[in-house]
């Protein structure tokens, strides 16, 4: 199959091989001032991406603006009582979201072209096919492979997929929509009727559990849809529009107005990022401009019952929609900042107009874009050109058996198999793509096969130990030295021959600590010592003191002491033990007193037992 | 001939015609191939001319429009592809109404076209949009030409211009590199002086196509193959389906007159006249008119001036006024004529929240209605149903009560009511007087069936009142079931072996 790349399209380049075109200046850049948008993304469209440097840098200054608002209102929530708080409480917040996700694809959604990530470095306008560029005499072509990861994502999401579905075309004048519409599915989308499960560990406050482990909130559709090209603006008024993202695939995720806080709807989208990543439906998150988020926002009173439905929810406050949010951040505090805008526009007995909005970081109000009477007629029509969709049910029934583990079910395994917590388990299998779960099984694995099978250290044993040495102990080395999981140079094997040693009783686990420092600084060039090197080198190995040397020192230790002892007669406390047994373990000489035996020694000599407080 | 001496001229959007009907707007659309390249091909050494929506790279393609003046296609369309790949020579572009709206080819860019018969000294239409390739066949400038039919743009200027003009079930010949008008009815049609030269060019064409989604796949190709009707065609008899409810219709008594001595022929050449009723075919052209603008208008959402074709000069946008204007405004302002600018204005409101529920949906259903009565009365299955052994269920219209329900090989109608109006005539006419010429076209384009107009000779009664360079051909409508397009180029022979 032929597919004729163009090299250039561009706005005002005179490269352009097909159509030569002088710069010429625009000034559409005023026309969308004049009409309150910000330049770059469409006024129409969804979604633009903010470059990520850019969108970190802004991100960190909300953040950080918002840390100095919050200290401010703090203070001033001290001086009066939190009046704010409570209006919220009376009020119930309903909010609904879409989301956009650029599929993990090959190429694009009607045409062979490449389609690159959201981060691809390709030249402008070389990966776009003729049909990218809405030519005269070409049509879609379907290309069968990028229905793959939405099917996944829709099956992750525990969608009902349609047998048959449709394309769409929605109108709309814009430059970065080459054919004037976007082929969607408005009528049939291919996937409906989803839940997603959300817990504490998700994020949700405790308010929106009211008690329940976990809440559901329902996926209303997902359907297909082409991506925009992406414009760049050059000033003052030239723009550069480049059409590689042109029909690049997207997945729209449409949630039932089921969510009631912020924090939940910023989990909601966290959560939906987790589960398409895990079953490979999506590459690039938020924070590569992979996902992007619109949301309805509508407030009522508790308990009233407003007349405004949308998605087959009724009862509703009326709902204003604001689009583009490309963080959890923005989603979060744009929907605080636009739900404290509709209380108050009511409480002063104005009334909700059903209106675009947008939101930019860093501010504290969501701005209008445009009301009911601008709103867009996309006149949405059925695309002859584009034959149904239809999805049969061994393709699904086959997707759905090899379907990636997802997110709750990795939690769950992990907290099974290797026993650790569930928030540890979250932790470590959200953390670092991964990465730090594949690191710990493949350390289990390691050390299991270092202690020996025929050892009584269950796998639930081993693999919780493991995981506290990851999270805790390698967790606070990166942090400490402000490195990234990515730059660590502890291997699996070095960590699982540590592990090992003190399970054995080789070394003390304090020595173990040690030497994981020593590692973790490591010079990356030099040769590195191997564990055993490293214990035989600095003399380590755990030479135990007998039980004679245990008593003698013990008891050394407790002469010195004895105000000490005798004003703890009284009520015995361990951490008195354990006092005792930290100078036992500096004075002697090191590799020689382990905790445990130093500890039941003290307990012994002084005639206390286990239990705090109580005399033996 | 004498334009083939000017090809190396190429000059470009130069009408160029000997007898000046402006039919020919870029001849030499192709350099003539050295003669021994696919000398055994089945069209080799012939020349044909192009509708210039069709995309050719050897030079621009315009649409006859502002919007794509000089439009260099990086790519040629598949059945320019095809007909090179059988010894075909493009020898010209050919003049059309802007896009393809319009049923005289008044409405291009590039100025009207006439046709070579005429009234009182008055040029007569040529018909349209494909009128310049009817032109360039009736004067023998090509041996035969392509131009797309939507709702009769290849069979109506046939019948003005007295050609043969054959517009295949949709789906059958490869849309890619053709320009979208209403890509729902969108085909290619051939236009040449017999019915047999019509069906070599269509043979040539007739494959599937993997770049246009809505080809017919060969799987579908090979079921038509398998069923195909045995009983159309030369020395079969056929069951020729006669719709009463057309006659009632206002025909002129000319066209009416040669229309019955078709009929009366083909009985007494032992063929079977069964009248039969298609009651939502009245409904045709209004239904025709909501859909095709509809279409046209989201099709035509592609020219905005920002990656090729015409861009409105001076500031590319007006902010100050209110409401402020993107220069989208100006630029399509500008580039499309009066009738593409009616149809998309149309469109756009028949789609819009407001209308689609009484227009687009409703003219859909009737789309629908219009293709059930087709199927009704043919005797061979419809090919895309699933289940070809389920008919649909008869309508409760008193029309249906007449036999011939799927007893009919083949439809058999006039191609328009009228002889072609003279130019001063037209120039007088509504746009909705314009849509009428369309009212026996459009209910096969509706329902993506095959259609051939043939010309027979006006009785010579009716033809002794006429001046001698009128028109002395009425062109009449072969229509049958899709994918039976052999069946209705064997029924045109029939027809034209009548005289």
């Amino acid at each position: 199959m032929r597919s004729p790349i163009l090299r250039t399209v561009s706005i005002s380049s005179a490269t352009s091989t097909f159509a030569p075109r002088l710069p010429r200046a625009c000034i559409v850049a005023k026309w969308l001032q004049s009409r309150g948008y910000q330049d770059g993304p469409s006024p129409y469209a969804r979604g633009h991406n903010i470059p990520l440097r850019k969108h970190l840098k802004e991100q960190a200054k909300a953040e950080k603006a918002g840390s100095k608002r919050k200290k401010a209102e703090e203070k001033a929530a001290a001086k009066h009582p939190p009046r704010a708080a409570a209006e919220t409480e009376r009020w119930e917040l309903t909010v609904g979201i879409e989301i956009h996700a650029e599929l993990n694809t090959a190429c694009k959604l009607f045409s062979s072209a490449p389609a690159a990530a959201a981060d691809s470095h390709a030249l402008p306008n070389t990966n776009v096919a003729p049909f990218d560029a809405a030519l005269p005499g070409t049509q879609p072509q379907f290309q069968v492979a990028t229905l793959l990861p939405a099917l996944r994502a829709a099956i992750a999401l525990d969608c009902d997929v349609q047998r048959t579905s449709g394309w769409d075309r929605k109108h709309y004048f814009h430059w970065d929509q080459p054919n004037g519409y976007q082929i969607t599915q408005y009528y049939q989308p291919f996937a409906k009727d989803g839940r997603l499960r959300l817990r504490a560990e998700d994020g949700v406050p405790k308010e929106d559990l009211n008690g329940a482990e976990e809440i559901e909130i329902g996926i209303k559709q997902i359907q297909m849809e082409q991506d925009t090209a992406k414009t760049t603006n050059h000033p003052p008024s030239t723009y550069h529009v480049d059409l590689n993202r042109a029909g690049h695939p997207l997945i729209e995720i449409i949630t039932l107005p089921q969510i009631h806080s912020p924090q939940a709807a910023a989990a909601v989208v966290r959560k939906i990022q987790g589960v398409l990543k895990s079953v490979d439906a999506c590459v690039t998150g938020m924070e590569l401009g992979g996902l992007r988020a619109d949301v309805n926002v509508s407030v009522q009173k508790q308990g009233a019952t407003g007349s405004s439905q949308y998605s087959g929810v009724t009862g509703l406050g009326q709902r204003t929609e604001i689009k583009n949010l490309s963080s959890f951040v923005a989603i979060e505090n744009a929907i605080v900042a636009e739900r404290d805008r509709q209380i108050s526009v009511l409480k002063a007995g104005g009334v909700i107009e059903g209106e675009t909005r947008g939101w930019t970081l860093g501010a504290t109000e969501t701005t209008r874009l445009r009301g009911k009477e601008g709103e867009v007629d996309y006149r949405y029509m059925p695309d002859a050109d584009l034959p149904p969709l239809r999805i049969g049910s061994d393709l699904v029934a086959h997707l759905k058996e090899t379907l990636p583990e997802l997110p709750d079910q990795t939690v769950e395994r992990v907290q099974k198999v290797y026993g650790l917590s569930a928030k540890d388990a979250k932790t470590i299998a959200s953390l670092d793509d991964g990465d730090r779960l594949e690191y710990l099984e493949e350390t289990v694995q390691l050390l299991s096969a270092r202690v020996g099978p025929g050892s009584d250290f269950r796998a639930t044993k081993l693999g919780k130990t493991v995981g506290n040495w990851i999270l805790h102990e390698l967790g606070g080395l990166i942090t400490t030295s402000e490195s990234t999981w990515q730059d660590c140079r502890v291997s699996e094997t070095e960590l699982a021959d540590l592990i090992a040693n003190v399970l054995q009783r080789h070394i003390t686990s304090r020595t173990a600590k040690q030497l994981l420092a020593t590692l973790h600084n490591h010079p990356p060039d030099s040769d590195r010592p191997s564990v055993e090197q490293l214990v035989e080198d600095g003399n380590l190995r755990l030479r135990p003191l007998s039980e004679e040397g245990y008593v003698q020192l013990a008891e050394e230790i407790i002469a010195e002491n004895q105000d000490l002892v005798k004003a703890g007669k009284g009520g015995w406390k361990k951490s008195k033990t354990m006092w005792f047994v930290g100078q036992m373990m500096r004075r002697g000489e090191e590799g020689t007193v382990e905790p445990e035996k130093a500890r039941e020694v003290v307990e012994s000599v002084l005639g206390v037992g286990e239990e705090d407080g109580k005399e033996k | 001939m004498v334009f083939l001496n000017n090809a190396s001229r190429n000059t470009h959007l130069r009408p160029y015609s000997s007898s000046n009907t402006n039919a020919i707007i870029n001849a030499a659309a192709e350099p003539p191939p050295p003669t021994q390249s696919h000398p055994n091909g089945s069209l080799a050494g012939k020349s044909i001319a192009i509708k210039d929506n069709i995309l050719t790279t050897a030079t621009p393609t315009t649409a006859a429009s502002r919007a794509l003046h000089n439009y260099p296609s990086p790519f040629p369309a598949t059945v320019i592809t095809l007909l090179q790949q059988h010894g075909a020579y493009i020898s010209s572009k050919t003049n059309l109404d802007e896009f393809g709206m319009g049923s005289h080819t008044q409405s291009s860019f590039h100025g009207p076209a006439i046709s070579p018969f005429s009234r009182n000294g008055v040029p007569l239409t040529p018909g349209g949009s494909s009128g310049g390739s009817a032109v360039a066949v009736a004067e023998g400038k090509a041996w035969a030409a392509l131009g797309t039919d939507t709702g009769g743009s290849v069979r109506l200027p046939a019948a003005y211009c007295g050609v043969v003009g054959f517009k295949p079930s949709y789906g059958c010949v490869s849309r890619w590199g053709v320009v979208a008008y209403a890509n729902s009815m969108d085909t290619v049609g051939v236009l040449a002086r017999t019915v047999g030269d019509a069906r070599k060019v269509f043979g040539v064409l007739d494959v599937y196509d993997e770049r246009d989604p809505t080809s017919l796949l060969p799987s579908v190709r090979q079921r038509i193959r398998s069923k195909r009707s045995s009983t159309a065609g030369r020395g079969k008899k056929m069951r020729i389906g006669v719709p009463t409810s057309y006659l009632t219709t206002s025909i002129s008594p000319a066209v009416r007159a040669a229309y019955a001595s078709t009929l009366t022929r083909l009985q007494a050449a032992g063929h079977t006249l069964i009248p039969i009723g298609l009651p939502t075919s009245k409904l045709a052209l209004s239904t025709y008119y909501i859909l095709a603008p509809a279409e046209a208008s989201s099709n035509l959402a592609k020219y905005d001036g920002i990656r090729y074709g015409y861009r409105t000069s001076g500031p590319d946008a007006r902010p100050k006024e209110d409401p402020p204007l993107p220069f989208y405004a100006a630029t399509r302002g500008e580039a499309f004529g009066d009738e593409v600018r009616r149809r998309i204005l149309l469109g756009a409101y028949t789609l819009s929240s407001e209308a689609m529920h009484n227009y687009f949906i409703q003219a859909q259903k009737i789309r629908r209605l219009v293709s059930r009565d087709f199927d009704a009365v043919f005797a061979l299955p419809h090919p895309l149903h699933e289940d070809t052994a389920q008919r649909p269920a008869p309508l409760p219209s008193d029309e249906n009560k007449e036999d011939g329900k799927g007893k009919v090989d083949i439809i058999l109608t006039p191609t328009t009511p009228t002889l072609p109006p003279t130019l001063s005539e037209i120039a007088q006419q509504s746009a909705l007087e314009h849509y009428m010429n369309d009212v026996f076209t459009v209910p096969a384009s509706l329902a993506c069936l095959p259609a051939l107009s043939v010309p027979v000779p006006l009785p010579a009664e009716v033809r002794e009142g006429m001046e001698e360079g009128d028109v002395s051909t009425v062109g009449v409508q072969v229509i049958g079931q899709l994918g039976d397009d052999e069946g209705v180029l064997g029924a045109g022979e029939v027809v034209e072996g009548l005289w």
